[in-house]
């Protein structure tokens, strides 16, 4: 008992981390689920954080409440801004969004209400651990039984094929954006978590590397499962934890491990750390087919 | 009036180090359809590997110049070798190329930080020599006139070589059609090879370039110019050469217009990438760019 | 069912990695008793790597010097080193860890005003000391009484920078040019124009630029049309070289002076502007040419060890660790934080290399400015 104490005493910001980045990942895992390759998450994170932030702080809205409003006014703008740029493919909707992501960064760094670059300072502390950790069990418990519904076949079916998607009669701008907006709500959701959890936001928090970041936890936990990007969040987050407890605490070697293990996963992993336990488990996989099909 | 003059020459040279950046990623992107995010990273090396050479060598920057472009070269065969040729056969190798190049990049830039420090260093004053002109408020310096001319000369003989020689005629094949390049016999793996291996010769090149004139190297160099250079090629239009020139041309002038016009300067990069944002949406295939019925 | 099916791969895997870092909590290090452990949280990657480096090499001179004057009796300094990556939330992480599994006496750092902004919080919930040494931002001690910082703010740096560049150049009217996006620069910003307008000195107009940028031609010509007496820069030496270097370029007259703050005072600036940042001026809270022995001790030993001259960052980093080791040793114990907290705020005019030092009642650097000028290559103190 003691020793978990402890555990809690040096790791518990780390484990506030690992839960609110896994909460990101699995925004944008619903985008990338749609087949869409966003690069905006951050920027969402940033827009409810800084919504959330500024309602508890400013306006003393409760604290439920402007989570509530973060979400829902991030979701707002990603409908705003999905609906022109999801008719964009790949690599362009992902540079589409970054530029967007830029402009909301800018625009935060040159408000007076943000805070400017030294940040939104004193937010009241809110967001506990079993908050947290209770949102992201009700989230991944909500994209698994997504992945097995009409909505989910939808989001599949797009992501592997959009023009056939289109011809089976499924509109695909509609799903695309709502996949798109529900990750920029869940991703505004997490960012008003995470203002509430250290008393200050700073722009550079929701910049293009933490966009990024995002996109390599899904990439390395895998997207073919909803816990993919869970799996990824975890490991990566607590990663230079993990490399300063072995030793590693020269700065360029321990950039450099995390380089490393990032090639690696892509290039023997190509779906994953998920692959590892799919591969043992693709049985189990059958049978879960069997029953939706059945339902 | 000379305001404004000065402030075109200012953008104009930007935009002409900008497009010089852009051409090798456009290249890359032109050829395989896949974003190389470790470009930035080469960018940064290029010009701390000149300047390792001019200092601790003491070579003079006319020999430390092309040996670090072509030791950039070579970090392209690397980066293809390591990061690419082994994801080709996938389906989604356009994605995780992306990831295995970020992974590149990261490794590039600890290499860097660990090879030659976290500070920011210069060329020793002198490496070139600078002559400024002055004429009715306006100044421009010998250097720049020299970068937009290696930069000209750099991306007229890359067109040349991609319309006349047979390898660069190979490379446009490769880009059209890799499997139909295949069958006509062309060595495909070969040619990808070689297109890294330019790609990130100019980017060394453009690396050296910016670091002589801005008398500033750091690991983190290649970071601002990272997004920037993604925004001139998409301008531009993806994969086309002369777009990526004058995609940096414009982007150069977008950023001065904006400080020249608004007076100041808060919301240049705001400015320059709500038009990105807007040419993505409007014209997605950029200025210059070729329509693809579908897209990867 | 098959929901918990799907669940068990992610719960052994979170269960093997509590595991494999609880392992390395059994790592812990005791100090000896003659040894007190001095955490430092600085960034060694990251944005602010450049700045953590040439602080690291500051604190090791220190620690090597103390430990060998120390002896085989004496109490010597066990420290250890932690990058915070530049980012907050990795601040975090390495204070939770100096606090609860190093146990250290007193945490140095960290390098950046924003990770302070998290990080001091919670050692000052703890109950840990921590001196920043490069921390200049506003609210920084405000946090509580357990935080203080050696590095003297820009709220007192520049006002004092102006009144004598007023005096000096009777200036009347100036340009500003900051860094709108980083916590230092923006500071530095508001701190100039108070201080300008306290002085009645009108601004002609402002610019800014960002963090990595190079080019500052068309803010410089946005300046230049202005005419203004002065420019008045907050920048980190990074982009002040650039800005120094790239106004004389465009033609902007060697009498019409560049003014800037804490952040010129690094030879990386003469260095890098060359002789463009003849006359450039800036206030500082190290004097890099004062002789009082300390300091000519310090920059001599310092250039010999690293191949090349100390910067402020370094002096401060230099001057934090014999404050922090004159305040354990004062509250004669290495384990008591609340007496090595009462020590540091009953130091009195310890000579250090930032001259003679005391807190402030508020926790705050308490020594004066100096206003230096860059004269033949060299920092010179402009009387």
């Amino acid at each position: 008992m003691e020793a978990l104490t402890q555990f809690f005493a040096i790791y518990g910001s780390l484990v506030n981390f690992i839960g609110i980045n896994a909460i990101l990942a699995l925004s944008l895992y619903l985008t990338l689920a749609a087949g869409q390759l966003s690069l905006g998450s951050a920027a969402f994170a940033g827009i409810g954080g800084y919504t959330a932030g500024i309602l508890t702080m400013k306006l003393g809205v409760p604290f439920l409440l402007s989570v509530v409003a973060g979400s829902v006014l991030s979701g707002l703008v990603g409908l705003l801004i999905g609906l022109p740029v999801l008719r964009l493919h790949g690599v362009f909707l992902a540079i589409a969004t970054l530029a967007f992501g830029e402009v909301v960064r800018i625009t935060v760094l040159n408000l007076d209400i943000t805070g400017g670059a030294q940040g939104l300072v004193g937010i009241p502390n809110h967001t506990k651990t079993w908050g947290i950790y209770l949102a992201l069990a009700v989230v991944g418990y909500a994209i698994a039984k997504l992945r097995y519904s009409r909505l989910g076949w939808c989001f599949e079916s797009i992501r592997e094929d959009e023009t056939a998607a289109g011809a089976m009669g499924i509109d695909t701008t509609y799903y695309k954006t709502l996949a798109f907006v529900l990750g920029a709500m869940l991703a505004g959701f997490a960012g008003a978590l995470y203002a509430h959890l250290n008393y200050l936001i700073t722009p550079r928090e929701f910049g293009f590397s933490v966009a990024v970041d995002l996109l390599i936890f899904n990439i390395v936990g895998g997207t073919r499962a909803w816990y993919g990007p869970i799996l990824g969040a975890v490991l990566l987050t607590a990663l230079p934890e993990i490399l300063r407890g072995t030793g590693i605490t020269a700065g360029p070697m321990r950039m450099a491990v995390n380089g490393l293990i990032l090639l690696l996963v892509i290039l023997f992993l190509p779906n994953g750390l998920v692959s590892i336990f799919r591969r043992s488990a693709s049985k189990a996989k059958d049978s879960t087919l069997a029953i939706s099909e059945e339902a | 009036m000379d305001l404004l003059a000065q402030q075109l020459v200012n953008g104009l040279f930007i935009g002409s180090v900008y497009g010089l950046f852009a051409v090798g990623y456009t290249l890359v992107f032109g050829v395989l359809d896949i974003l190389n995010l470790a470009h930035a990273a080469v960018f940064t090396l290029g010009g701390l590997i000149a300047l390792w050479l001019v200092e601790t060598w003491g070579l003079s920057i006319w020999i430390a110049f092309p040996a670090s472009v072509l030791i950039c070269g070579l970090l392209g065969l690397l980066l293809d070798q390591v990061a690419f040729a082994p994801l080709r056969q996938r389906a989604d190798s356009n994605f995780s190329g992306l990831i295995s190049s970020i992974a590149m990049a990261i490794i590039f830039e600890s290499a860097a930080l660990g090879l030659f420090g976290a500070r920011t260093v210069r060329f020793p004053a002198g490496t070139v020599s600078v002559h400024i002109w002055r004429w009715e408020g306006l100044s421009i310096t010998s250097l720049q006139v020299e970068i937009v001319a290696i930069s000209i000369l750099l991306m007229f003989a890359l067109t040349q070589f991609l319309n006349r020689a047979r390898v660069g005629k190979a490379i446009r094949a490769v880009a059209e059609n890799d499997r139909t390049a295949r069958l006509l016999g062309i060595h495909v793996d070969g040619i990808i090879a070689f297109t890294f291996f330019i790609s990130s010769a100019l980017g060394g090149a453009a690396g050296i370039l910016f670091g002589l004139y801005f008398d500033s190297l750091s690991p983190d160099m290649g970071r601002s110019i990272e997004l920037k250079g993604l925004a001139v090629i998409i301008l531009g239009g993806m994969g086309s050469i002369p777009g990526a020139i004058l995609g940096g041309l414009a982007f150069g002038l977008s950023e001065v217009l904006t400080v020249a016009i608004t007076g100041t300067s808060n919301l240049r990069d705001a400015v320059a990438f709500t038009v990105l944002f807007t040419v993505l949406v409007l014209r997605p295939s950029g200025l210059l760019g070729r329509k693809k019925l579908r897209e990867a | 069912m098959h929901n918990i099916q799907r669940l068990k791969p992610l719960v052994v895997t979170l269960v093997m990695a509590l595991c494999f870092l609880s392992g390395q909590l059994s790592t812990e290090v005791f100090a000896a008793a003659s040894e007190a452990k001095i955490g430092f949280a600085l960034s060694m990657t990251g944005g602010a790597a450049s700045y953590g480096a040439t602080q690291t090499k500051g604190a090791q001179l220190a620690i090597d010097e103390i430990n060998a004057a120390a002896g085989a009796d004496g109490l010597k300094i066990l420290p250890v080193f932690e990058d915070d990556a530049s980012v907050p939330q990795q601040g975090i992480s390495v204070f939770n860890k100096f606090i609860n599994a190093d146990k250290v006496s007193i945490i140095i750092g960290p390098t950046l005003s924003n990770t302070a902004q998290v990080a001091d919080r919670i050692a000052q919930d703890a109950g840990m000391p921590v001196l920043g040494i490069s921390n200049t931002a506003k609210g920084i001690t405000e946090i509580g009484d357990f935080v203080f910082r050696n590095s003297l703010t820009e709220m007192i740096v520049i006002p004092n920078t102006i009144k004598v560049a007023k005096e000096k150049f009777g200036l009347k009217k100036v340009a500003v040019f900051y860094g709108n996006d980083d916590a230092f620069t923006k500071g530095g910003y508001e701190a100039f124009k108070k201080a300008l307008a306290d002085a009645g000195i009108e601004i002609l107009t402002e610019q800014s630029f960002a963090k990595g940028d190079r080019d500052f031609s068309p803010q410089l010509t946005q300046i230049k049309g202005k005419n203004p007496d002065a420019i008045i820069v907050s920048a980190l030496v990074e982009e002040a070289s650039g800005i120094v270097s790239q106004a004389r370029q465009l033609g902007i007259a060697a009498t019409v002076p560049i003014i800037g703050g804490n952040g010129f005072n690094s030879p990386a600036l003469i260095k890098n502007a060359g002789e463009a940042a003849e006359g450039v001026m800036m206030g500082a809270a190290w004097n890099a040419s004062s002789t009082l022995p300390a300091n000519s001790k310090f920059v001599a030993a310092f250039t010999a060890k690293n191949g090349g001259a100390p910067d402020q960052f370094a002096a401060q980093a230099y001057a934090g660790v014999y404050i922090a080791y004159e305040a354990i040793k004062k509250a004669g114990s290495t384990t008591d934080h609340k007496a090595i907290r009462d020590a540091l705020l009953q130091l009195k005019e310890l000579d250090t290399v930032l001259g003679k030092f005391s807190f402030t009642a508020g926790r705050d650097a308490d020594h004066i400015p100096v206003v230096q000028i860059v004269k033949g290559g060299k920092f010179t103190v402009l009387e």
